[in-house]
């Protein structure tokens, strides 16, 4: 007889309601979708920290330390995605061989505690690739946006496709130019990984690579709610063990590890006798029990809490050890950025490589650098589907990060998308009147490659696209006129280089602005009344 | 005897009174321009975009006389850019919206309104207020996003141009409407009814790669031509095109233009423009390499042309 458990309830459905609008923001490529859901993006934990959003990251530590790490099972969405794919393996297999599959590991302090500290230490010396790489939001939003919004893109065409045949022009046809080779390929190594770990060790992930879940672990081990075992009523079955996807519960010596404890209630549920109850149990008041126990029981291991603490001093250490090696990578990486725009010159490639143009809100290259988490978030909301994930190119340190492709479209003049959604504060909310004076970028234009010069012929593609004339229209031979540059009032848009027919290299390009310049919105023109009382001809 | 003669007189006197001496005059006015023949291009000046419209047509004699029963039609505005209708970047919405109307009563099957914008396309549908217009007539307003939109049709008479990807809507098209806005270009220098066919084609980067101004007079040699081109000049944006900046790029002129001749009415627009800002003939290639096509004149002279003010 199953006892009714409200708790694992009450879980899927917050699970449910943090989820599924996450996944939905995502996926919605018609942009019809209320743009509030972005607040969802900002109480996930690693972006806020990156963010500087102290206040979310005081409430959601504070969260743990009450009820344990109930942020894995419910906030975080590759926490909820990780229990969806073990949903769906368990479809039509034996207890034994699904939702039973688990058995008790000891945990992964080494791994899980290295990882975290070397996170922390080269987030903090202005390295975020790990954190890129690590983040379990970050993954999540990377498989959603590389994986399965082309998906639902693709399905919408063949209805699109289909409905258009009736003259019904409620959906239509979209075009899936967002997804790199690089954002491909990293949703799909997160969703292999997630999917691996999850059918052969449950929670693996969040408690071995999630420096998320690591940094929780930290706190949960003290949470005044946990879930522990009723000694009296236990019948030593063992059937909570093998539903732990943590893999935190030890049956035989009846402990609970609740700095790996992701708060799921499967294991209160899957016990008929109540011999599993989430209660508050502070370790304070345990501390006292414990003593009373170790007397009792003569035989009594170390606990994983001491344990795990040691573990956890010798994992500083190692890590303060290994800290020159660190500042050693991120010198290097230092270098490579200083030779990339120090005279614009790639040395490997021997030709120009302008370094990346960086969104409207991001202040400068290098702060987006270190704020960007590779969420996509920004990449999927674009509307005009400028931001495309970067591969090598820019270096290992810009990998999966977005940057302004002007290759068929530009950003748009009145737009500030991208700044409201992103969670990490990596593109800072800007206004629309901010945005017109932000300079990005300036448009450099290349004479010798202009058609204007080479065939003699009308263009001027590049004007036309301008928003603020900056690129505008001189006398040149005869009737033709030709592009000219006012520095001063480009924004750095990239209309003139996604429009300019010239190729293989375009005659106008935006040159990034390393740090972003503000320019001086010109006087507005008097509106002169014009009076026009024939037709002239 | 008497009284009843009085009364009978009364109402006949009554009834004399009644009939509308408007519609006599307009049925005397009509009999004489069917002795003068219908003209083949009318200018508008001075009125709401669906006053000028109406009177334009009926001079013209009728949509009747453009578009059938039955028939499936587009409407082609130009919706290029993320502008509000004050700012004279797209055709007016009003008078898309009346157009639309007009097609319909005239017993169209369908009204299709579509552009291949160079901003994002929903901005632009939605900014411009043609979307809304447009179903509001009932009419239907279509994407013109993705190269799926285009199919391949050859342009036999094109010097550049030989063959063109153009949008599904027109190919299946009994027939179409040519809706420009009159407006300042930065590469074409004039973009009005010709350049509006910009709009109908996919690759717009070969018309920048191989001549623009040819590649525009190319395309308008498609074999099916626009039964009519209405163009737009209620408000003419005469500098910073074909974008424009702000109200201070904007001339109200309240006018409207209408013929089958494309030619013809590149040219009286581009008249109506110089009254605002010069522009030279010459500068406006396309124009002249259109007539070298037998696209139509830029003799005006050659044109009846019917001049109304409200």
């Amino acid at each position: 007889m199953k006892r009714p458990n409200y708790l694992k309830g009450l879980r899927v459905l917050l699970a449910v309601l943090f989820f599924v609008p996450i996944l939905l923001f995502f996926l919605d490529f018609t942009n019809k979708m209320p743009m509030d859901i972005h607040k969802l993006l900002h109480v996930q934990l690693l972006p806020a920290i990156l963010g500087g959003m102290f206040g979310i990251v005081a409430v959601l530590l504070l969260l743990t330390l009450f009820f344990g790490r109930i942020y894995c099972s419910v906030i975080c969405p590759a926490g909820v995605f990780q229990d969806m794919i073990n949903r769906l393996f368990c479809i039509g297999k034996k207890k034994k061989k699904g939702i039973r599959r688990f058995k008790y590991h000891k945990p992964l302090n080494w791994v899980r505690y290295v990882l975290l500290a070397a996170t922390a230490i080269t987030a903090a010396l202005g390295f975020s690739g790990l954190c890129l790489l690590l983040d379990p939001y970050s993954n999540f939003g990377r498989i959603a946006a590389n994986l399965f919004r082309p998906s639902v893109m693709w399905g919408n065409n063949i209805l699109a496709d289909w409905l258009m045949k009736m003259d019904n022009y409620s959906l239509f046809h979209v075009t899936i130019s967002t997804v790199s080779m690089a954002g491909l390929v990293a949703g799909i190594v997160a969703l292999v990984v997630f999917a691996v770990m999850v059918i052969f060790r449950g929670r693996l992930f969040c408690n071995s690579l999630c420096p998320v879940g690591a940094l929780l672990s930290l706190v949960s081990r003290y949470s005044f709610f946990r879930i522990s075992f009723d000694k009296e009523a236990c019948t030593h079955c063992g059937n909570c063990e093998h539903t732990c996807k943590a893999e935190a519960i030890d049956a035989k010596k009846l402990t609970v590890d609740t700095s790996r404890c992701v708060d799921c209630f499967n294991c209160v549920s899957s016990c008929s006798k109540g011999g599993l109850q989430y209660r508050f149990n502070p370790p304070f008041r345990k501390e006292e029990k414990k003593i009373a126990e170790a007397a009792m029981n003569m035989e009594a291991e170390p606990q994983p809490a001491v344990n795990s603490r040691r573990t956890f001093l010798a994992t500083g250490a190692t890590v303060a050890a290994t800290l020159p090696i660190v500042s050693a990578i991120a010198e290097g990486v230092e270098q490579a950025k200083g030779n990339g725009h120090g005279n614009g010159h790639g040395k490997r490639k021997g030709r120009k490589k302008w370094p990346p143009v960086t969104p409207p809100g991001s202040l400068s290259l290098e702060r987006f650098k270190d704020k960007c988490t590779g969420c996509h978030i920004c990449v999927v909301k674009c509307p005009s589907q400028v931001l495309r994930p970067a591969g090598l190119e820019y270096g290992f340190d810009y990998l999966l990060k977005p940057r302004m492709a002007y290759l068929s479209s530009y950003c748009n003049y009145e737009c500030t998308i991208c700044s409201e959604v992103c969670p990490a504060g990596a593109i800072m909310p800007i206004t629309v009147e901010e945005k017109k004076s932000l300079q990005v970028g300036i448009a450099t234009f290349f004479i010798n490659r202009c058609i204007v010069k080479t065939e003699g012929t009308d263009c001027g593609a590049c004007s036309e696209h301008c928003p603020t004339q900056a690129v505008h229209m001189v006398p040149y031979e005869g009737t033709l006129t030709i592009p000219q540059v006012n520095p001063d009032l480009c924004v750095g848009c990239g209309g003139c280089e996604s429009i300019c027919p010239v190729r293989p290299m375009r005659a106008i390009i935006v040159k990034s602005n390393v740090v972003h310049q503000t320019i001086v919105l010109p006087e507005e023109e008097e509106v002169k009344n014009v009076e026009v009382d024939d037709f002239g001809f | 005897m008497k009284r009843r003669d009085f009364l009978k007189t009364s109402v006949v006197a009554g009834a004399a009174l009644s009939i509308d001496f408007k519609g006599l005059q307009a049925a005397l006015s009509t009999n004489t321009m069917a002795v003068e023949q219908a003209p083949e291009m009318v200018a508008v000046m001075g009125g709401e975009p669906e006053v000028m419209l109406d009177k334009a047509l009926e001079t013209l004699g009728g949509i009747g006389k453009y578009i059938k029963k039955g028939q499936k039609v587009v409407i082609k505005p130009n919706i290029g850019w993320d502008r509000t209708p004050e700012l004279a970047g797209n055709t007016n919405p009003q008078l898309i919206k009346a157009l639309v109307k007009k097609c319909l009563d005239a017993g169209a099957e369908k009204v299709t309104v579509f552009d291949h914008t160079c901003d994002n396309w929903q901005k632009c549908y939605e900014s411009s207020g043609i979307a809304a217009a447009v179903k509001e007539a009932g009419g239907i307003i279509m994407p013109g996003n993705d190269e799926k939109y285009f199919k391949e049709v050859s342009i036999p008479n094109g010097v550049k141009v030989k063959s063109a990807k153009i949008h599904e809507a027109l190919i299946e098209a009994d027939a179409w409407i040519n809706v420009p806005i009159l407006k300042n270009h930065g590469g074409a220098k004039l973009s009005c009814a010709m350049k509006n066919y910009m709009g109908i084609v996919w690759d717009r980067r070969f018309f920048h790669q191989n001549d623009l101004q040819q590649c525009i007079a190319d395309i308008c040699t498609w074999q099916k031509k626009p039964v009519l081109n209405i163009v737009d000049a209620y408000r003419m944006m005469h500098q910073n095109g074909p974008q424009g900046k702000s109200a201070a790029d904007v001339a109200t002129l309240k006018s409207m233009i209408v013929s089958p001749n494309i030619i013809a009415i590149d040219t009286a627009a581009l008249a109506l423009f110089n009254q605002v800002k010069k522009l030279d003939m010459e500068a406006v290639g396309h124009i002249g390499k259109g007539e070298e096509l037998k696209l139509g004149t830029t003799d005006l002279k050659k044109v009846n042309i019917k001049r109304i003010k409200i």
